[in-house]
């Protein structure tokens, strides 16, 4: 009794007295944090609030802001380009799931021990940090109709492929292939980890309880990684409903009758091309208030799904 | 030890402070300054876009106006094609607007309007050169009254006025034995269709037509058909579009039955000319346009090809389209005087223009200066005076040049597929889209008589 009473007692010193050493952390800490912060404000928010302003006026983008109200909104409900693209920003991501997928199977698939992992992991990994800009190049090039590298390989099977980037029902998931192959290496790499840090106890228990392959699976494996699933399908569709770059480069003037213009591209083409910035803002808020409410959505569904660990 | 940590960690911050802060100064674009930096002198910003020749040329250009003009620094930013325009609204909106830089003859208005071009009117009548023998197209892209281009006071000097002109691969016509095409009589529609049939054949007897006649791009080379049988995109205000005519159906349908009725164009049915102009650098097409700015890229070529005439519709008379791109100068630039010199020799002086024409990027903006360059018949394209035709004679801007905004025509061209692959007709196309074209240009007008206010 004596001796908890004693660590009782010197406990509630060290609380109430803080040391040096904690504010010195503290100072140390602040001052690190402080620097993205203010960038934060300057760089995001302070532009967010500027842009939310010129959605209300008729800007152009190198005049005065003039307010007219909700003028903006009206014509982008009427606008049917607005919808085409917000169609094609969202059938793009179809490319979410089957990228989930295909890394996943491919994290399973390099978890267990086989030869050359290292290089396997690495030449997946080499599409994600290569630059999008010129991946995009490239893949216009493989796309070709004539002699593309892709219709060439389908020209072995003996079929003959379309002109992908031309045609009006080839050219979306031509680039969803693209981003699914670009992307496919950094969900492989987050599964893999994640695949890896489940305990082997488990399997070894239900190994020992009967379960077969695809039971351990589906209850022990699937379950581990789920955290990783849903940080993957946020940010997947946070980027996903931004996609610009590819469609820029890949079909500079929106595809074949506007059917892989995206959004952010759409709201480009109106600030940049047609003097109409107040317009463009008004659109970028629509689609953040969009990307906001489905990522809300999100972490309210999979509130109800915790799988604590102890 | 605390001061070692309190060290290393204020080390490791400024370290990380500065690496960032290298790594957003390596991204700006890529800028060098021809000289040293001008203590003394005046420094002027150039911006401007282009490949390799044309950088080099203007490199060259610059650096002879600099020997004239001791004290004046020139700095050269360059840019990509396709970033010019975003690139060029950051720096007005940032402040930062380069003193002398392109500006594309759609955007004068929209410039002018919020006051960033500065009126050379003036400048350009005080000095010693003489306007007259400046291509008028060139300088009146620039002229600007308030309300329409092509009037008014100058607030750009021409960079270049670029015709469009047709061209035909002579050795593909020596080879099938027909006859060359006149160099100043334009075929009508039906020899056009006619000498195509003739053209489009398989040379090597393997069963597969390796050859063509054309292989237009729409977005280019309707505008020659449907103005050449009398139609065209707007009326004379620019207040409404008038492309549901019979005349302008009519030309719409005779390019899109080259490829779907006649199959004088190669059948990947989607293609958009790309392609085609690939197929053209082979040898494998018989007609395509060609511009001023090709004539560098097709010396390589190993074909002899020539410049006609555009075929002529109902109206008998060719038609094409001349380009122009023009150097302006900013309102609130330091230095006036040299600045506008600098626009001004960039545009019009005979060293400047000699050296862009060696670098066969364009054709000179001085009429005499081109009419003796056209009469050189030697070196290929023999008949250079086609170019010179077009930017004096039968060539037009294209229709968004003098609208506000060029939306209602980009609007004509997105559904235009359909009627191209043969599954609509083209005067029911025409009907369905004026309209909504009709409503862009009441839209773009609207705009500019509110950024004039």
């Amino acid at each position: 009794m004596e001796v908890t009473d004693k660590k009782i007692t010197d406990v509630n010193k060290n609380i109430k007295r803080k040391s040096q050493l904690y504010k010195d952390e503290q100072k140390a800490a602040i001052a690190f944090i402080i620097i993205p912060v203010i960038g934060f404000i300057v760089f995001s928010m302070i532009p967010f609030f500027i842009s939310l302003y010129a959605s209300f006026t008729d800007w152009n983008g190198i005049g005065q802001m003039n307010f007219i109200g909700l003028a903006n909104y009206k014509s982008l409900f009427k606008d049917e380009y607005f919808w085409k693209t917000l169609y094609n920003t969202f059938y793009l991501m179809l490319g979410i799931p089957i990228g989930l997928m295909i890394s996943f199977l491919l994290a399973s698939a390099l978890s267990r021990r086989i030869v050359g992992k290292t290089i396997f992991r690495v030449i997946y990994y080499i599409p994600v940090v290569s630059s999008l800009a010129a991946i995009s190049i490239l893949w216009q090039w493989a796309y070709n109709g004539d002699f593309g590298l892709v219709n060439q390989v389908l020209d072995i099977f003996g079929i003959q492929g379309p002109n992908w980037l031309q045609n009006v029902n080839t050219v979306k998931p031509a680039i969803i292939i693209m981003a699914v192959w670009k992307g496919v290496g950094y969900s492989m790499l987050l599964y893999l980890a994640a695949i890896q840090s489940v305990p082997r106890t488990f399997y070894e228990a239900a190994e020992l309880d009967g379960a077969n392959a695809f039971q351990r699976f589906r209850f022990i494996t699937w379950p581990m990684v789920k955290p990783i699933t849903f940080f993957l399908i946020v940010t997947n569709i946070i980027g996903g409903s931004q996609v610009f770059t590819e469609v820029n480069i890949m079909t500079p003037t929106g595809g074949p009758q506007y059917s892989s213009a995206t959004v952010v591209w759409y709201l480009w083409r109106q600030a940049f091309n047609n003097w109409k910035m107040g317009y463009a803002s008004a659109i970028s808020v629509v689609l953040g208030l969009i990307i906001f409410i489905i990522t809300a959505l999100q972490f309210y569904m999979n509130r109800r799904s915790n799988y604590k660990l102890d | 030890m605390m001061n070692r940590k309190r060290f290393f960690s204020a080390t490791l911050t400024i370290a990380s402070i500065l690496t960032l802060a290298a790594c957003g100064g390596a991204n700006s674009s890529t800028s060098d300054s021809t000289g040293a930096d001008g203590e003394e002198g005046k420094t002027l910003t150039f911006m401007f876009r282009g490949g390799e020749d044309e950088k080099k040329a203007y490199e060259t250009a610059i650096a002879a106006y600099e020997a004239e003009n001791p004290g004046v620094q020139v700095e050269i930013i360059s840019t990509d094609a396709d970033q010019y325009a975003t690139k060029l609204q950051a720096s007005i909106a940032g402040n930062d607007i380069p003193d002398v830089f392109y500006v594309g003859q759609g955007d004068v208005m929209a410039y002018v309007d919020n006051g960033i071009l500065m009126d050379l009117t003036e400048a350009v009548e005080n000095s010693d050169f003489d306007l007259d023998n400046v291509w008028k197209y060139g300088v009146d892209s620039y002229r600007y009254d308030g309300n329409n281009i092509g009037s008014g006071n100058i607030y750009g000097l021409p960079k270049d006025v670029g015709p469009f002109a047709l061209g035909y691969n002579k050795t593909m016509f020596e080879e099938m034995g027909i006859p060359l095409p006149d160099i100043d009589v334009p075929y009508t529609w039906d020899e056009f269709v006619d000498v195509g049939l003739q053209l489009t054949a398989d040379t090597d007897g393997d069963g597969e037509v390796d050859q063509w006649a054309n292989g237009f791009n729409v977005a280019w080379s309707l505008q020659a058909f449907v103005w050449s049988n009398g139609a065209d995109f707007l009326n004379e205000d620019n207040t409404k579009v008038t492309i549901d005519t019979p005349e302008f159906a009519e030309a719409l349908q005779y390019f899109a039955d080259l490829q779907n009725v006649h199959n004088l164009t190669p059948s990947i049915a989607q293609a958009q000319t790309l392609d085609t102009y690939q197929r053209w650098m082979n040898g494998e097409i018989g007609f395509f346009p060609v511009g001023p700015w090709d004539m560098s890229t097709y010396e390589g070529l190993d074909f002899e090809y020539d410049l006609i005439p555009w075929p002529a519709g109902s109206t008998g008379e060719s038609a094409s389209f001349v380009g122009s791109l023009g150097i302006a100068v900013s309102e609130g630039t330091e230095y006036k005087d040299e600045a506008v010199e600098l626009a001004m020799y960039l545009s019009t002086s005979e060293e400047g223009q000699q050296q862009l024409v060696d670098a066969q990027i364009q054709i000179p903006n001085l009429i005499d200066m081109a009419e003796e360059w056209a009469s050189d018949t030697e070196s290929v394209p023999s008949n250079k005076k086609e170019f010179l035709d077009v930017v004096g004679v039968y060539g037009r801007g294209l229709p968004a040049a003098t609208t506000y905004t060029s939306e209602w025509y980009d609007e004509f061209f997105i559904n235009i597929q359909p009627v191209l692959d043969g599954d609509q007709t083209a005067a029911d196309y025409l009907k369905s889209v004026q309209p909504k074209m009709q409503e862009l240009l009441d839209a773009s007008i609207m705009q500019h008589e509110q950024a004039a206010n």
